[in-house]
């Protein structure tokens, strides 16, 4: 495995120039998977509709995919990337690496190449499970990255399976006859295990070596690795600059989306996150720091904390109980080989 | 002033900024060299439409990999794929995935990882709608590498009818695939041989859907001739040659770009530029494979009855297995109607040939035009037609019929009671916009 610094120092194939918003954490989780990519093997990248694509992969200018200034004359070190329909990046990846596989049988292909793809949680959550289960039930060799940021943010933050309860969207608005979002997530995870991924995983570059090496260890399994990065939306979660990581790292801390790992036949992990509420940062905390949550908590003004506001202590409550709910899921997620 | 980017680079999207090709990244001589030969003499056997249509891309050394799944009426297209493939040991495989979509966004993988294989697969009806959001998309791609082989089935669940009328492929017209009709299984096997030949032209690079009927044609066993994969072989490696254009693995390139809307019409212009070329270079392979192989290939449309002077009464214009009916019967018809009768059945449906249709049907006195699927108004075909006569200063006039909906039998009755309805247009007078037959009566 690559040390941290050496990774640091790799070319990424995502650069610099999209039109992602400032404190975009797929920009940087895309920048991370790109550098880890950047090992002498050929990458071949499928990316479904999602803000990473509308924002990045533009005609003419092409300005924030590539691997280095120009063109490698090495065709190792080459990359190619391809858009299809909303839901497709897993299928579309799949292709690839079947077509890789066949043409390497042949002898007609000397040289290894390697296979992602990128979704949003709109596109593999919602109208793209079907691709997602399917290609990794099919055991497809590619590491299936979802940016998930609980909305669909392309199109203007509207409701996604991936969103918390009681969160605003668009099309979850808070009202006198609503609370925001009644669903509770989809479990995502336990869905691509259960799907037969080799590896699954929920960590974002908040906890960076993790997540390089996570990356690192999803392109050389053998069957599909499914990665789930957490990814804060400033524009669609409504929090401060310069918040974007501290926020991460607060979630999977508080509960909401604490950092899994996991492998077939190993088992896995539940980092970061103690099992014990008590032990967690409280949830209003993460509330507090997100405007989409603003009919839910307010600050004291006396201790500076985040508190239930009036009349709204059962959907706290009920929060606090998904919470523990969800951590206690995974840990005993992280129990099945 | 701002002069916006240069004009042809937004014009011809697909041959600039494509990114970089590698040579030589791929040697498919070594995927040629695995293809496992199945035919090595012509052979001359009994099949349906469907496996007509399977022998063919089995037959053919770029297709590897053959994604699928099954509806009614295409199913045996895959399944006999996966029968021979099941007993070749080798590297060529049978992919089956969730649903039509799937197969179809891994159409698109597949074609943009290798631009020099084909993809095939087959479907209908409302899998073919299934695909539709990437087949749109297939359409203005540049990946002439993918057939998807149209078995005709009535586009309707309410009620569902498994039968092949060619509503779901009229349905299709716009998606930007080259559509081609074949009746028989003889002229399926040859339509699919020759397709990618078409699509995989540098400068038209679209994707094909040959199409048939379904139950009447994919059911149906009459006498097909097995050429020997190596003569498929050379036919094909004289049409297809390498794409100039990079695939992603021998290529760093990107596909699918979002773009603005002023290059977006630079790619639909370019879009429309390239289909407008199959109409120049299809005649061209339709006679090549005449030469190789004795038997008419490609072509706008079949003529029958037709006098050296194009001078009819009455032309019938339609397409598929029921215009064999007409064809037994027209003799026979033009005796007992007292009329010169003549038929062109469709081949070419998109990009329509409407100015060679044009020739051809100008010395009619009438065209009855006969249309087999639903339509809200005087039908698909009908239009076409009216289009294609619109440039003459006295055109035909024209006779829209609607027979064989849903896969009804269109009977020789049916047929004469479309002439005898025709009869009045002949005789100056007027008849509605639109007819309905059914069962050898107008209802």
């Amino acid at each position: 495995m690559s040390g941290y610094k050496e990774t640091a120092l790799n070319e990424s194939f995502f650069r610099p120039g999209s039109s992602l918003c400032p404190g975009c954490m797929e920009s940087i989780a895309l920048n991370n998977i790109g550098r880890v990519s950047d090992n002498g093997v050929k990458t071949i990248f499928a990316l479904g509709t999602s803000c990473a694509e509308v924002s990045s992969l533009a005609f003419p200018n092409v300005v924030a995919w590539g691997r280095g200034e120009a063109t490698s004359p090495d065709v190792r070190k080459s990359f190619g990337i391809i858009h299809n329909v909303f839901e497709s990046a897993p299928t579309v990846a799949e292709a690839a690496r079947d077509v890789a596989d066949v043409l390497t049988r042949a002898g007609a292909l000397d040289f290894p190449v390697q296979v992602l793809s990128t979704s949003g949680d709109g596109g593999a959550l919602a109208i793209g499970l079907r691709s997602l289960i399917h290609t990794t039930y099919r055991r497809t060799r590619a590491l299936v990255t979802v940016l998930v940021n609980e909305v669909f943010a392309n199109t203007g933050f509207q409701y996604s399976p991936a969103a918390m309860p009681f969160a605003e969207t668009s099309t979850t608005p808070v009202g006198k006859a609503a609370p925001g979002n009644l669903n509770p997530p989809l479990d995502y995870l336990h869905l691509a295990i259960a799907a037969g991924a080799d590896m699954v995983a929920q960590v974002s570059p908040a906890h960076g070596k993790l997540f390089l090496k996570t990356v690192e260890r999803g392109l050389a399994a053998q069957g599909t690795a499914v990665l789930f990065v957490p990814s804060p939306c400033i524009s669609g979660w409504k929090f401060d600059d310069g918040q974007t990581v501290s926020l991460a790292l607060l979630g999977a801390r508080a509960g909401v989306f604490p950092v899994f790992t996991w492998e077939r036949g190993k088992g896995g992990q539940v980092k970061d996150c103690e099992r014990d509420a008590a032990a967690r940062p409280p949830i209003e905390e993460f509330l507090g720091a997100q405007r989409r949550f603003h009919h839910l908590v307010e600050r004291d003004a006396a201790s500076g904390t985040f508190r239930a506001r009036p009349g709204r202590e059962g959907e706290i409550e009920q929060l606090r109980g998904w919470v523990q709910r969800n951590v206690e899921r995974l840990y005993a997620l992280a129990e099945l080989k | 002033m701002n002069q916006g980017p240069d004009r042809s680079a937004v014009l011809t999207p697909l041959t600039t900024l494509s990114g970089d090709r590698f040579d030589g990244a791929l040697d498919l001589e070594r995927v040629r060299d695995a293809h496992p030969h199945w035919k090595t003499e012509r052979e001359i056997l009994t099949a349906d439409g469907n496996t007509a249509a399977a022998y063919a891309t089995l037959q053919m050394w770029r297709c590897v990999i053959f994604p699928g799944f099954p509806i009614t009426p295409s199913t045996k297209w895959i399944e006999t794929v996966a029968a021979r493939v099941a007993q070749e040991p080798g590297i060529r495989r049978v992919k089956l995935l969730e649903a039509e979509h799937a197969v179809a966004d891994y159409l698109v993988g597949a074609a943009a990882s290798c631009r020099d294989l084909i993809f095939p697969t087959a479907t209908s009806s409302v899998g073919l709608d299934h695909m539709t959001e990437t087949t749109r998309s297939l359409g203005a791609s540049g990946l002439g590498n993918v057939m998807i082989i149209d078995v005709y089935r009535a586009t309707a669940n309410f009620p569902l009818c498994i039968e092949g009328d060619p509503s779901d492929t009229l349905a299709h017209r716009d998606d930007g695939f080259i559509q081609i009709v074949a009746r028989g299984a003889q002229q399926i096997y040859d339509t699919v041989i020759q397709s990618p030949c078409l699509g995989m032209q540098p400068d038209i690079l679209t994707p094909t859907m040959p199409g048939y009927y379904g139950i009447k044609d994919s059911h149906r066993s009459a006498r097909l001739v097995l050429e020997p994969d190596r003569d498929i072989h050379e036919f094909q490696d004289a049409w297809i040659r390498p794409c100039p254009l990079p695939g992603l693995i021998n290529g760093d390139t990107a596909f699918g770009n979002c773009v603005t809307s002023r290059h977006f019409q630079g790619f639909k212009l370019a879009q429309k530029r390239r289909f407008e070329r199959v109409l120049e270079v299809l005649p061209r392979i339709g006679a090549d494979f005449e030469r190789r192989f004795g038997r008419p290939g490609l072509s706008y449309f079949e003529n029958v009855g037709w006098p050296a002077d194009g001078r009819v009464d009455l032309a019938v214009v339609g397409m598929g297995p029921d215009f064999g009916t007409f064809e037994a019967i027209r003799a026979e018809e033009e005796a007992r109607a007292g009329l010169h009768l003549a038929g062109t059945a469709i081949r070419l449906l998109s990009p329509f040939p409407r100015e060679a249709l044009r020739r051809r049907l100008e010395g009619a006195r009438a065209v009855l035009v006969v249309n087999q699927a639903h339509h809200g108004g005087r039908g698909h075909l009908t239009l076409d037609v009216i289009d294609a006569l619109s440039d003459l200063p006295k055109p035909p006039r024209v006779v829209s019929a609607f027979a064989g909906l849903g896969g009804a039998n269109v009977s020789e009755e049916t047929w004469r009671a479309m002439i005898d309805a025709a009869r009045p247009v002949i005789e100056g007078r007027e008849v509605p916009a639109w007819q309905l037959f059914h069962e050898g009566v107008r209802l």
